[in-house]
């Protein structure tokens, strides 16, 4: 166990590197920097100037030289300092974006997971009936949908339909004051997003532990615990239950990381000020150090989150075992 | 992502109540086991119909779709003539019941009809969507093919090379390429703007959708590649001295077709979405070229218009079926196809 699990952080080391030499270079492939607009708005920017700013920045080297210093400041977690804030990069991101990230995304995954465990049984329990068929359809109609567009929806139904019952976007109500006030206008402002957000997951999740549920129900240690007399409810909630969410858990793991990049869309329509979006922002206005350091961060979630899935996975299943 | 659980226990065959007639083929046999899924069937003709409808595009409206009408903005949809309608608005008077002056899903922020919009938007949205998952099912199916049967070094290099495609976050990624691609001062992107012309960032979202997404393919066909390649009649193609090409291609290949037809099916859908995404985003399909996609991308901004509304609905409406349409019939064929997953999924 130990040596499989060094192997496998071992393994991540040289992926980041990867990773972050491909970023790197797609990024720096870009033209323009930032010495560049800093010229276009001062007209007593000199060439010299130019030069020597350029060298400062290490900006007149060729790419790779660039990475090998962003490479060096990075393990010893100095990320640089954003094009776009003059704040560190690191430290905006983890300060100022990952929080709401955070709390849409997590939510998001929370509610998800809540509803998608029932009502993949129900439509396991139920299957070929009226009830199985509304989820079944419910699901694929969750995966086809485009979230934008079901956000965009929702503010449509919700903010301009019925006249403001819930904020089209944003985060906070400016002006609103005290705590429980405070808590509810969050909650008002989350909901939105987070039902849009967590639809796909919602759909995929139901889907698989429908099916899950379905294989249990037919293995033996579940006929077994039925013939012994034990009530159906138990058989299927202590018996059936508790093996069938083992592999979601499994796919609730991989998918977490999912929820971090892929908020980009979610978090536009709503404007919400979270990772995704910053991301977006640093790509669009060429904020190197930004961009890398998000996207570094979400590479380096996946691959944690891989790992811990296929550690938790072995944990609770003895019957995997490792080579 | 979904991940199929692999059984390794025999199971018992399970053919629903449709069984194989004496002498029939697979395909034969496939098809009468699709029809019966009527959902899917349903979902194949629409989707028919939709193809249909983006083929013929250009001549199913009397209008011209980037043709604008300052008089006549934020229409509601309707089935009546506005009477203070030009006749020379419109290519031609009328098509069946669709007269000039109808706008039977409204009309946008610029007085353009939005019915026509969606149906020529549907062309570079379908296109996107078929091209793109068809050539990365075909690459993905290519690499893993290789990195299964191969085995070895090439196949712990696939491994990690699809590992690592897969750690980086995808849309990013994309967006990262696609404005490196649009950018006027990029080499590479300048030499397709003078190759392609206007249909350069169709051709380009389609480069970058394969280019991400190849990985799923080529895992699931690896995975299954490595498990016939134990099997006897494998070892018996060897023996008879067939080539290792010939073994791949001829023997190992048409037993993953079914898998890959799937997989093709539902990266249709996936493809359409990743491009309404992007060109949501604004990075995708560039104006004067319309997708469903990019007809949403500034809906948002007029939602609190009169009729503002449709402008976002219909759009978003046609890709959600078409990738619904996609996902059922995807789904059809994999019961069809293969009879031992019937049920499960």
């Amino acid at each position: 166990m130990a040596t499989y699990l060094a192997r496998r952080v071992l393994q991540v080391i040289p992926t980041l590197f990867v990773i972050s030499l491909l970023l790197f270079g797609l990024l720096s492939m870009k033209p323009g920097d930032p010495i560049d607009d800093m010229r276009r708005g001062n007209p007593g920017f000199t060439q010299a100037d130019y030069d020597r700013l350029r060298e400062f920045y290490g900006l007149d080297k060729p790419w790779y030289v660039q990475y090998w210093r962003w490479l060096g400041r990075a393990v010893r977690g100095d990320f640089g300092v954003s094009r776009q804030f003059g704040r560190p990069a690191a430290s905006y991101i983890f300060n100022y974006r990952f929080p709401n990230t955070v709390l849409l995304s997590g939510l998001s995954l929370l509610v998800a997971f809540c509803v998608a465990v029932p009502a993949g049984v129900i439509s396991a329990l139920r299957q070929h009936t009226a009830v199985d068929y509304a989820i079944t359809v419910g699901n694929f109609i969750g995966v086809s949908i485009p979230i934008f567009w079901l956000g965009i929806m929702l503010i449509y139904i919700f903010a301009v339909y019925f006249r403001g019952v819930l904020p089209a976007g944003g985060m906070v109500t400016p002006g609103v004051t005290g705590t429980w006030p405070m808590f509810v206008d969050r909650l008002r402002h989350l909901l939105l997003p987070v039902a849009a957000l967590s639809s796909l997951q919602l759909a995929q999740w139901t889907r698989f532990m429908r099916s899950s549920m379905l294989e249990t129900i037919q293995l033996d240690f579940v006929v077994t615990a039925r013939s012994k007399g034990i009530s159906e409810r138990k058989v299927i909630f202590k018996h059936a239950l508790k093996n069938a969410i083992l592999p979601l858990i499994t796919l609730v793991g991989l998918n977490v990381p999912l929820l971090f990049s892929g908020a980009i869309l979610t978090e536009t329509v709503f404007n919400w000020p979270g990772m995704g979006r910053a991301i977006f922002d640093a790509i669009l206005v060429n904020d190197f150090n930004v961009a890398m350091v998000s996207l570094m961060f979400i590479s380096l979630l996946v691959l944690a989150f891989n790992l811990l899935a296929d550690v938790a996975y072995a944990l609770i299943d003895p019957r995997i075992r490792y080579e | 992502m979904k991940k199929k659980r692999k059984d390794t226990s025999p199971k018992p065959i399970e053919t629903g109540e449709v069984s194989v007639r004496h002498g029939e083929s697979y395909w034969r046999y496939a098809w009468r086991r699709f029809r019966r899924h009527r959902l899917a069937m349903v979902a194949g003709v629409v989707l028919v119909i939709l193809i249909l409808g983006a083929i013929f595009a250009p001549w199913l409206s009397p209008y011209n779709y980037s043709r604008q009408n300052r008089s006549n903005m934020f229409d509601a949809p309707s089935f009546r003539v506005e009477e203070d309608q030009v006749e020379d608005k419109c290519v031609r008077p009328r098509v069946l019941w669709w007269r000039c002056g109808v706008h039977p899903f409204g009309t946008d922020d610029l007085g353009r009809d939005i019915l026509t919009r969606v149906l020529q938007g549907g062309r570079v949205s379908l296109i996107v969507g078929f091209s793109a998952a068809f050539i990365s099912t075909l690459l993905g199916t290519m690499i893993g093919a290789i990195a299964g049967y191969w085995g070895g070094i090439i196949d712990s290099l696939t491994s990690r090379l699809i590992e690592i495609m897969l750690s980086i976050p995808q849309l990013p990624l994309l967006l990262i390429l696609v404005g490196l691609l649009a950018n006027p001062e990029v080499q590479f992107g300048v030499f397709l703007t003078g190759l392609l012309g206007d249909s350069k960032s169709i051709v380009m979202i389609i480069g970058v959708i394969i280019l991400l997404s190849w990985m799923g393919t080529a895992r699931l066909v690896r995975g299954q590649v490595i498990a016939l390649k134990q099997r006897d009649f494998v070892e018996a193609a060897r023996a008879v001295g067939a080539s290792r090409i010939r073994i791949a291609f001829r023997h190992l290949l048409p037993n993953v077709t079914s898998v890959i037809i799937v997989q093709g099916t539902l990266m249709t859908g996936e493809a359409i979405l990743i491009e309404s995404g992007l060109s949501f985003l604004g990075l995708g399909i560039q104006p004067p070229a319309v997708s469903w996609g990019n007809m949403l991308s500034r809906a948002q901004g007029f939602l609190y218009y009169p009729n503002g509304i449709y402008i976002a609905f219909f759009p978003g409406l046609c890709i959600l079926l078409t990738v619904l349409c996609a996902n059922f019939v995807g789904d059809g064929l994999r019961d069809a196809l293969d009879p031992r997953y019937h049920g499960r999924v």
